[in-house]
């Protein structure tokens, strides 16, 4: 197998497929900074494009999208505080802290170096491990399944912010959001008011960008006409090889953030955005200052990207293994390699080895090249953009944000759903509830939904098959942990104080 | 007689200038799920064969309209006018079953049904490490303790479900039905163990024959792609269901216009190159011209129909 490995890498390097990658990343990173516009729907759109085309120049292609774009969504989301990608929610809480503080240039070569980190390790996961990862993926069932969502339910209940009533009011308003549409198992509608529109359910970009990108819009719109843009000129980009010197004490954050990162992307469903905020709270967690987090920590924007990133590559393990995809993006991507005759499975490593690894190959490629693109290019062309008058900005990212979420579907409902997700989003703003407890209730609540109803169904309404097996019990035991850790550890060290 | 000739004549001529003018602008197909998908693949290697095939720089564009299982997407087709510009990809028995339990704003005789290109059959599929090595050893289960064989789908009221139902109905088995998002995940709970059998089709399997073992095929006939695969029916269970992909057009169409696209879809259908992509994806063809795919798709829907009557799923 790794024989293959290897012979797959000369054909990589045909200038056509290294070309691939290139354009891939570029136009990866330009649709992850515009909101609205995610990787998913890039690809979805080029799909259709690579019947013609070579498969390693197609694949190359997504590839370097993929990973481009999980980036990109840092630009804004640290310049701005508006996420570009689902996944980039989490880079807000640091890096636009810092941005104000005028090390926004700095939050950048953060986001970019560890986004290249990310995507470097989870490329090697895939290389080096995809098939027995596979049998990973084998155990979790419906029931092992559902563990996981309340797992990640549970460890990110600092999410909650200052004020934890606020904060549950947000995350019980994500899982009502989760609730529309038809049900997982009998299909009945629920909340849809006879909209077919409706029967799917609220696809998460429409709430992420009325929730998110509305209400910085709205206050880009309301100040004053002034012609220095704040952030960037004060940007303080500097060489990133004068930059990397400050993240050397990363590593730790770095490791972790991608372990998490590749965990959550070979199991079905839960992406980038729950790897991003797990890896921030670990982080968080661990760090000798935690005070620091959310006023600007660099630290917070590496833990995030670095997670965000660690999970592209890893959730084709299951896609291209067992044809399930761990992410929407690797769902299109399975369709990208079913036009080329690319059945996934285990024929596929057999059948097209040179393909297959060469793809492989092409995900490191384009993870290190992020670096270079990402990190000169592309960071400082976009600051540049922002140099706009404030109110020009809102208007041209209004443009955006419409156009972005009718190609989703091409309809003009979705665009009205995102305004009124935006209003929703505005008053929450201003009466300071928290909004990633949101973006999280939608995406856990569906998944633990499902998966609950799915493991009763087959235990017969029996809901001892819960803790039938060592993969759920111990996520159980991890749950717990989560929970109660860190008030047991309190009383421990006030204990040890008094004595 | 002389005149009626003549008038025939030149009710035959005016059709043909009328229809040597076809198509004058882009012709649509509507495809009701996203881009990227199985259905999605076929309609646009159909649409770039039949581009060839209707000539004179012909262009037929494939449209994505996802949504609601296919539903605004299947409506979208049958509210169009039948003027041959709006085409549309047609699931068996996926679009007709949606009709009975839900509200639809079109049912089996909104179409002019034009050529089916796709069908896959279901199977009765295991993992390679079940205990159960013969159909005729997984009902027996089935019956000896009612519900104890759990059965992963890829949704309530799809093909997988319904041959579930059909085949519970046959041998009097009971069933556990676990309607799971798409057949990937369904078939991943079978290989892990999660549930204990799957009706998922035939198509579905072929990419792990090491990890699946499929005890029956749901069909008339074996499969070529899998020969040593008994047939229910040989088995003594007369059970036949399959997924069908097929092209569509309003009701009320000019039948010289629509046997102008079937002579033009037939063209399509026995072009090597075709079938070659075709066999590539993964799709095992069988075509299937007017009124036979009508025939079809009157009797999936009495299949749907029945199995709504008797065991709503909803």
């Amino acid at each position: 197998m790794y024989a293959d490995l290897l012979n797959a890498l000369p054909n990589v390097f045909a200038w056509t497929n290294f070309a691939a990658v290139i354009i891939g990343v570029i136009a990866g990173i330009v649709v992850g900074a515009m909101p609205g516009l995610s990787a998913t729907m890039a690809i979805s759109v080029l799909v259709p494009f690579t019947f013609g085309l070579e498969p390693l120049v197609a694949l190359g292609l997504m590839a370097g999208i993929y990973n481009g774009a999980m980036y990109g969504g840092a630009i804004p989301a640290v310049l701005l505080r508006i996420p570009g990608t689902p996944a980039a929610v989490a880079t807000t809480f640091d890096g636009y802290p810092m941005a104000q503080k005028g090390e926004g240039g700095f939050a950048l070569q953060v986001a970019v170096v560890s986004s290249a980190l990310g995507g470097i390790a989870s490329a090697f996961a895939l290389m080096l491990l995809a098939p027995p990862l596979s049998r990973v993926t084998l155990l979790f069932g419906p029931s092992e399944v559902f563990w996981v969502a309340v797992f990640g339910l549970a460890s990110i209940i600092f999410l909650l912010g200052g004020n934890p009533i606020k904060g549950l009011i947000s995350a019980c308003f994500g899982v009502f959001v989760s609730v529309i549409g038809s049900d997982p198992i009998y299909g009945n509608d629920r909340f849809t008011f006879g909209q077919l529109e409706m029967l799917d359910g609220i696809n998460i970009v429409i709430l992420l960008v009325g929730l998110y990108a509305l209400p910085p819009v709205i206050d880009l719109l309301e100040t004053p006409l002034k012609t220095d843009g704040v952030n960037s000129s004060k940007l303080g980009t500097e060489s990133i090889w004068k930059a990397l010197p400050r993240m050397k004490g990363f590593g730790m954050t770095w490791l972790r953030g991608s372990f998490i990162g590749i965990w959550i992307g070979i199991l079905p469903g839960a992406g980038g955005s729950m790897a991003a905020f797990m890896s921030y709270n670990e982080a968080r967690r661990t760090s000798k200052t935690p005070e620091t987090w959310g006023e600007g920590e660099p630290e917070g924007v590496a833990a995030a990207e670095v997670a965000n990133n660690a999970d592209t590559a890893s959730a084709l393990i299951p896609a291209l293994t067992l044809g399930i995809p761990g992410t929407a993006v690797a769902a299109v991507m399975l369709g990208g390699l079913l036009v080329h005759g690319l059945q996934p499975g285990p024929m596929l490593f057999r059948d097209n080895p040179d393909i297959v690894f060469g793809f492989m190959w092409q995900f490191l490629f384009g993870a290190i090249l992020l670096v270079l693109l990402g990190g000169s290019l592309a960071t400082n062309s976009f600051a540049r953009l922002l140099n706009l008058p404030r109110p020009l900005l809102g208007s041209v990212i209004i443009v955006l944000m419409l156009i972005g979420v009718y190609s989703i579907h091409g309809r003009m409902f979705d665009v009205y759903l995102m305004l009124g997700f935006g209003a929703i989003g505005w008053v929450m703003d201003r009466l300071k509830f928290p909004l990633p407890p949101v973006v999280l209730g939608l995406i856990l609540g569906g998944f633990a939904e499902e998966n609950l109803r799915l493991a009763l169904r087959i235990g017969r309404g029996d809901p001892m098959v819960l803790f039938q097996n060592t993969t759920s019990l111990i996520l159980v035991a991890l749950t717990i942990a989560v929970i109660v850790g860190p008030t047991l550890k309190k009383r421990f060290v006030d204990g040890r104080k008094k004595a | 007689m002389k005149k009626t000739l003549t008038a025939l004549i030149a009710l035959g001529l005016s059709a043909t200038v009328a229809l040597a003018d076809y198509p004058e602008k882009p012709v649509e197909v509507i495809v009701g799920y996203s881009a990227g998908g199985g259905t999605d693949i076929m309609a646009r290697t159909v649409a770039q064969f039949l581009e060839q095939e209707l000539g004179d720089g012909a262009s037929v564009v494939v449209k994505n309209m996802p949504g609601a299982g296919g539903q605004i997407g299947f409506t979208e087709v049958a509210t169009a006018a039948p003027d041959g510009y709006t085409l549309g990809t047609f699931n068996l028995p996926a679009a007709l079953a949606l009709t009975h339990d839900r509200e639809a704003d079109y049912d089996v005789n909104s179409y002019t049904y034009l050529a089916n290109f796709v069908e896959d059959p279901n199977t009765i599929t295991v993992a390679a490490s079940s205990p159960f090595q013969t159909l005729g050893e997984l009902l027996e289960a089935a019956q000896a303790d009612p519900g104890a064989i759990t059965v992963g789908l890829s949704s309530l009221g799809g093909n997988d479900h319904f041959s579930a139902n059909m085949m519970q109905a046959a041998s009097g088995a009971e069933f556990t039905l676990v309607p799971f998002k798409g057949a990937s995940n369904a078939r991943t709970a079978i290989m892990g163990g999660h549930v204990a059998a799957g009706t998922m089709t035939l198509g579905q399997t072929t990419s792990f024959p090491d990890e699946l073992r499929v005890l029956a095929v749901l069909a008339d006939e074996r499969s070529p792609f899998r020969p040593d695969v008994p047939t229910a029916k040989e088995l003594g269970f007369d059970v036949q269901m399959s997924s069908l992909r097929g092209i569509v057009a309003p009701a009320g169409m000019d039948p010289a216009l629509a046997d102008q696209l079937r002579a033009a879809l037939s063209a399509v259908n026995e072009n090597p190159e075709f079938q070659a992509m075709m066999a590539e994806q993964g799709n095992p063809i069988a075509f299937m011209l007017g009124e036979d795919f009508a025939a079809t798709a009157a009797k999936q829907d009495g299949v749907a129909a029945n199995i709504w009557e008797e065991t709503p799923w909803k």
